[in-house]
């Protein structure tokens, strides 16, 4: 008998942590969400409970007199030029790494994948002086072509270790037809590694859409920020404007996104980005 | 093979040079030149840099405050570690061994905060932590534990401590995964073995799964270590910017101070090759101890 009921017991039990892990995930979230639709006022009086009435003016407030429709433009731009550029200049070095034997193969596999574990912060000095050179600072351009370079080597990692599982024998018989290796790259090797491809640009549009650091750095113009400076500006003015309203309202147009994006492909990421930790 | 060996190496080249151009203007290039503006003073224009040689690593060791945020860097590396593998070894082990029907569901709820940005991430826990509107606060006066109640972010004491929570929030979703995956790999019928021969679910624990999904903790621990070296100063900067008084300065956000505050540039060159080289020692020498015989049943 007691064999039938322990294991319940321990189940039920284990719930208690799991839940109250749920909450602590899910609380300040929708706290957020709900914060966004309250008036200061309420927000004073009532931190953590309902609002009476669903208002939508810190949205619209974020939105016309915080500059927040820029960022969010900018954001937009930089996410997807990001996600293109890395694209482009992933897709042809991963192939060429995994399929097209040469020397010194390895030994530049081995600096594209080391280069995920180096500090970058060392390099963000000389590199903020390069921009400069070439007037890409204070450019949404110039973080972009930075963002590309810096998702790079994930990118190529995850591309290589996913076009190994692709049969030789469909370029070999491509090849004995006839066809360029630029024919073989774009017309059969791409169009089979969609599933990579997609994963790749889902992880690098949310690591360009919520970045900060780099932006800090390499923008300074307020017509130039990108979501994250925008929001981290917004709670900086509010320690004395107290526009927390408005702050809710922004941190909520930006996590959106991410939640939709998170709906649709949540298998995807959570592969993407267990497969990046790994090569560790 | 009816292409030319000349055609074929345009093709490679086509496929590597522009890419690999490009990694080394912006990648390759500013780390070395990092290295060699640590050895200059340099405020930024080009006419006013001095090579100084050793002068700003004899800075690096006399200023008070680099130990400061070299035992803040490891004082937060110890406790994410701490933090997240216990939990996330935890529910892991919980989701996958007892039949829970809504697993998928803590699944896809837990791993949220990992795709969160942090600027968002470090906005909702100063809200947590404020003195007077936060969830911190009123929770304990809540439950009547005024005494406790203190301006978290604001106290040189409790500051550091209080950046442990929402790191360990935002991580633990890919580390449960990482080893869910591990565990499902291990053969059903180690379990039922160990069923059969009396061993109960916390033994079967330590002595089977602990042992068979330790590439899975070890590659974790590594994980959290690099990143936490190398980008827990992102987190400072929202939530505290170093302070109050210094007191949560990581490497990183010491750097920034110095390099783009302030325009010591060489300075912070120095700190960023003393981050550098504490990052690699520190994954070395991890992977030496924790070079343990991979388990075989």
């Amino acid at each position: 008998m007691k064999k039938k009921w322990q294991p319940t017991l321990i189940r039920t039990g284990i719930r208690i942590p799991l839940i109250l892990w749920t909450l602590a995930v899910l609380y300040p979230i929708i706290w957020m969400f709900i914060g966004s639709f309250k008036s200061n006022a309420e927000i004073y009086a009532n931190p953590w409970g309902l609002p009476e009435t669903f208002n939508i003016q810190n949205f619209a407030d974020a939105w016309n007199n915080y500059n927040i429709d820029t960022s969010v433009f900018n954001s937009a731009i930089v996410t997807v030029l990001g996600m293109a550029l890395t694209l482009v200049l992933a897709l042809p070095t991963a192939y060429a790494l995994e399929r097209l034997r040469f020397r010194g193969s390895n030994i530049l596999f081995t600096v594209y994948i080391s280069a995920m574990m180096i500090p970058m912060v060392l390099g963000w000095i000389p590199l903020f002086f390069l921009l400069m050179d070439f007037g890409l600072l204070d450019s949404i351009i110039g973080l972009s072509i930075v963002y590309a370079i810096s998702q790079l080597p994930f990118s190529i990692f995850v591309l290589t270790s996913f076009m190994g599982t692709i049969p030789k024998e469909l370029e070999e018989s491509a090849s004995m037809d006839g066809m360029s290796p630029y024919g073989i790259l774009f017309k059969i090797i791409a169009p089979l590694s969609t599933t990579a491809i997609i994963t790749v640009s889902i992880m690098n549009a949310i690591q360009f859409w919520n970045e900060y650091f780099m932006a800090l750095i390499f923008l300074n113009t307020r017509e130039k920020y990108t979501l994250g400076l925008a929001i981290d500006f917004i709670s900086s003015e509010a320690q004395y404007t107290n526009a927390w309203g408005t702050l809710f309202a922004s941190l909520t147009i930006a996590i959106i996104p991410v939640i939709i994006l998170y709906a649709i492909f949540q298998k995807r990421i959570a592969k993407g980005m267990t497969e990046g930790a790994i090569k560790g | 093979m009816v292409q030319s060996k000349k055609q074929k190496n345009l093709f490679l080249a086509f496929c590597l040079v522009p890419t690999f151009i490009l990694f080394a203007i912006f990648t390759l290039y500013p780390l070395f030149s990092g290295l060699y503006y640590s050895f200059f003073d340099w405020s930024g224009s080009s006419s006013n840099s001095e090579f100084i040689g050793l002068d700003n690593y004899r800075r690096l060791i006399s200023d008070a405050i680099i130990p400061q945020t070299i035992w803040h860097d490891y004082f937060l590396v110890i406790t994410k570690v701490f933090g997240i593998m216990i939990l996330a070894i935890f529910f892991a082990v919980a989701l996958t061994q007892l039949k829970i029907k809504e697993a998928p569901f803590y699944r896809v709820v837990f791993f949220f905060p990992n795709i969160m940005s942090v600027v968002v991430i470090g906005i909702l826990w100063t809200f947590i932590y404020n003195p007077s509107l936060g969830l911190v606060n009123s929770g304990l006066e809540f439950i009547g534990l005024e005494s406790w109640t203190r301006p978290w972010l604001g106290d040189q004491d409790w500051a550091l401590p209080s950046l442990v929570l929402p790191s360990v929030w935002a991580g633990i979703g890919l580390f449960m995964l990482l080893l869910i995956g591990g565990i499902s790999n291990v053969s059903k019928s180690y379990y039922e073995a160990a069923e059969i021969d009396g061993a109960n679910q916390w033994q079967q624990f330590w002595k089977i799964t602990l042992p068979l999904v330790w590439p899975q903790i070890k590659i974790s621990i590594l994980y959290i270590v690099i990143t936490t070296l190398n980008g827990s100063f992102i987190i400072v900067q929202i939530m505290t910017g170093g302070g109050p008084n210094n007191s949560t300065h990581v490497m990183g956000s010491y750097l920034y101070q110095q390099a783009f505050v302030q325009y010591n540039f060489g300075y912070g060159a120095t700190i960023g090759v003393m981050i550098l080289i504490l990052s690699l020692l520190t994954v070395l020498i991890l992977q030496f101890f924790m070079k343990r015989e991979k388990v075989q049943y």
